[in-house]
């Protein structure tokens, strides 16, 4: 990917530069975003109060702590409710039922909000610079396409339901610092090379994991560590693994995790491909920190940063985390391990949307605010923020050069430590997408259930995929 | 004459109670009925609630679900054990704060604050004591060489967990309401036992418990309730696994309602919770007012 600045693109960075230096960042983002709308435009709501729903995530955070400059820029005040991603379901659900707005914008899990209620949310297609309304900056397509997909539209591209907001995705992390103390060593021992990338298999993975367990290190007690605790948690831990051997919930699984479906058809869970997968997790489960089955992904985290173990697959936004804790400088990142078919990084992103039932300067408002929320601008404060901060929606920001130096260290932007790994993993090649349908959590809660239980040797793996592939299919109806 | 004056009393005092009653009768049988209603239909939410009637299916699906037999009969166990603990336990611990001379009321504080503290907390303050991770019960009983597996990832270990938490927390309450009951006690007749030389066990069995049964049967009918519909621990702690082996039925009833909303279903789950509660506290009320009528 090359770029190439003209000299007034050089000037309008220096530009930049100077406002940065004079109006501080809250500043420079009001002042930038005026580029993208007239001073008209942009107080068209000027007055309003909106209500934004929020999974307690980084990026919200981020914007909940530097909320003035939207509020100097349209008058439009935002008032932030940050939770659970159950609890939020919950409360965007009974709000569609009420039938009024008592969210304007809503964070829309593509799983549990667009798939289940995308007639509730408004197709933002009809806002998108019509009726005097500012049009998306750079336009939707300057969004990684695989998030725009995953995290926009359900069915087909007709209706946009939301723009991409935040992009955890699934990758390897791993301690750096003993995979190079020891990395002569295990090259010896294991007889290949085990630098983490997707060129190392899932069973090396293991035999790597094996390696970690013997008496090789003093440093950390186990090879991996996994968010294996009955929750959804477990299924995408899963996930990655029965993508990488061939597995898929359903048929055409690529077109059902990107666009999804309302009508699936029947589960293939019970496919040779699928069981090949859970039978290697379970094996991989059976040597992995036996603390995993009460982790959940902050779980795995917190005791990979307490040494437990050397690696593991996780949320890439827990870099920002990571980076700034006692292991600072000591992480790598890389893709997941390839399996038979290939290596698969579940996309864990969202967008944002707005209520079906919002009105008037309501809706005009909520609009305004998706668009300022989602920008260049407020994607590259979000790196830069000490409050928290994702990682950007936008193939601009990372193309622009303060960002681009920001992903090797040392950085004021950890999460873009992630950067090389996130190109390859937000690959349609590498990309994890779980299937988008309206009753994912029936199917979810299925498959992290028969986990559960085959993990704790209740079950085969067979019978497990058999079971979840009958429970999935009851709830999809096929 | 007497009784048309008593008569003309009764419809005063009906009269009086009457704007309570309905007010009571609109937030207790509205949600009932609705209840009912939607215990017989599919649930829809998007554009405002909306209900297809569906006559018996979600009552059918109901008496054929495995998963709902199993964490019936998970309830049942975490009800025994966690009742009939906190109450042996609750009785002990009033027993044994009654018999302090110096000190009783610094004592019962100190008993007193699980109680105090929300259901979350406590969970949350499982969770964390036994993370496999840092959590010091967890380096306690590793450390002693009593457990070296991961509690809350274990099936039988879990549920033991849970129970256990519950236990700490509640005992307390039952402590609080035995004491209440152990001041009635007659000290003369526990007087005239010592005098006749009565063992402390004697004491107990024949003076004592008789004269607190009543109020044990308070204790376990308030703890009774609370058991059934407890939720908040274990879905901080386990979420109902690993496995579904600490999935009880208010935890698969949060699941259907609020992951799946599949509103119609819950409902019918959550009517046979209240038959369920309505029988326990009847058989409860009923064995209360025999014991009060042969005292």
């Amino acid at each position: 990917m090359t770029t190439h600045h003209s000299r007034r693109d050089i000037l309008k960075g220096l530009g930049g530069a100077a406002a940065l230096t004079t109006l501080g960042a809250g500043s420079l983002r009001t002042a930038l975003a005026k580029t993208m709308a007239d001073d008209k435009t942009w107080k068209q709501a000027s007055g309003t109060t909106i209500q934004f729903i929020s999974e307690n995530t980084p990026p919200t955070t981020a914007i909940a702590a530097n909320l003035e400059p939207f509020k100097q820029l349209t008058g439009i005040d935002v008032k932030i409710t940050q939770l659970e991603l159950g609890d939020l379901v919950k409360k965007v659900a009974l709000d569609f039922g009420s039938g009024r707005s008592a969210y304007d914008v809503i964070y829309a899990d593509p799983y549990q909000v667009v798939a289940p209620y995308h007639q509730g949310l408004m197709d933002l297609n009809t806002l998108n610079g019509k009726n005097g309304l500012p049009a998306v900056p750079k336009g939707i397509g300057d969004f990684i396409p695989t998030q725009l997909g995953a995290a926009g539209y359900f069915g087909n591209r007709d209706a946009l339901y939301a723009l991409p907001y935040d992009c955890p995705t699934m990758i390897w992390i791993y301690r750096k610092d003993l995979f190079e103390k020891y990395h002569d060593q295990m090259k010896k021992d294991l007889g290949f090379d085990p630098t983490p990338s997707d060129k190392i298999t899932w069973e090396q993975y293991y035999q790597i994991a094996k390696w970690f367990n013997g008496d090789h290190v003093k440093e950390v007690k186990y090879g991996t560590g996994h968010q294996a605790k009955q929750y959804d948690s477990l299924q995408c831990d899963f996930s990655n693994v029965l993508m990488a051997y061939g597995g898929e919930y359903f048929k055409n699984g690529d077109q059902v995790g990107l666009l999804g479906s309302a009508k699936p058809g029947p589960s293939t869970l019970d496919q040779p491909a699928a069981i090949e997968a859970a039978k290697f997790y379970q094996k991989l489960l059976k040597i992995a920190d036996p603390g995993s089955t009460s982790w959940d992904w902050t779980g795995v985290a917190n005791a990979f940063e307490n040494g437990r173990f050397a690696m593991m697959p996780e949320w890439h936004e827990f870099a920002g985390s990571l980076e700034s804790g006692k292991l600072k400088g000591k992480v790598g990142y890389a893709p997941l391990p390839t399996g038979p078919k290939r290596s698969a990084n579940l996309y864990g992103g969202t967008g944002i949307g707005i209520n079906g039932n919002a009105t008037g300067k309501q809706k005009t408002a909520a609009w305004l605010f998706v668009v300022w929320a989602t920008s260049p601008q407020t994607q590259l404060a979000g790196l830069k923020s000490k409050e928290g901060g994702g990682t950007p929606t936008r193939t601009s920001v990372y193309n622009m050069p303060e960002v681009k130096k920001a992903s090797h260290p040392p950085t004021d932007m950890p999460n873009m430590l992630t950067a090389d790994t996130m190109q390859i993993a937000w690959d349609k090649d590498h990309i994890g997408l779980r299937p988008k349908i309206p009753a994912w959590n029936q199917a979810d809660t299925a498959v992290f259930t028969e986990l559960s239980k085959m993990l704790a040797g209740q079950q085969s793996p067979e019978q497990t995929m058999k079971t979840a592939k009958q429970k999935i299919d009851s709830a999809t109806g096929a | 004459m007497a009784g048309n004056a008593r008569r003309g009393g009764q419809g005063f005092e009906l009269a009086m109670m009457s704007p309570a009653l309905i007010l009571l009768a609109a937030i207790s049988f509205i949600p009932l009925f609705t209840m009912i209603w939607m215990s017989l239909s599919k649930v829809g939410l998007i554009g405002g609630l909306s209900f297809d009637f569906i006559g018996l299916d979600n009552w059918r699906h109901l008496f054929t679900d495995p998963d709902i037999g199993s964490s019936w009969i998970l309830s049942l166990i975490y009800f025994a054990a966690t009742v009939g603990a906190e109450m042996v336990l609750g009785t002990l611990m009033a027993l044994l704060i009654h018999s302090l001379i110096k000190g009783r009321n610094f004592v019962l504080s100190l008993v007193l604050i699980p109680m105090f503290i929300a259901p979350i907390i406590v969970g949350l303050l499982g969770r964390f004591l036994l993370d496999p991770s840092f959590g010091l019960y967890s380096w306690f009983l590793s450390a002693t060489g009593l457990y070296d597996g991961n509690i809350l990832g274990s099936v039988g270990p879990a549920l033991a967990a849970v129970i256990a938490l519950d236990i700490w927390e509640w005992s307390p309450l039952v402590a609080l309401i035995v004491l209440a009951g152990l001041t009635a006690v007659p000290t003369d007749i526990l007087e005239a036992a010592e005098v006749d030389g009565a063992s402390y066990r004697h004491k107990l069995v024949s003076i004592i418990l008789p004269s607190i049964l009543p109020i044990l049967l308070v204790a376990l009918l308030i703890r009774a309730m609370d058991a059934i519909r407890f939720f908040a621990i274990i879905f901080i702690t386990t979420n109902g696994g690993p496995a579904d082996s600490t999935k009880i039925i208010p935890i698969r009833l949060y699941d259907i309602a609020f992951r799946f909303f599949d509103l119609g279903y819950a409902s019918a789950v959550g009517l046979t919770m209240l038959v369920f509660s309505i029988v326990i506290a009847t058989v409860f009320v009923r064995v209360l007012q025999r014991k009060e009528a042969v005292v």
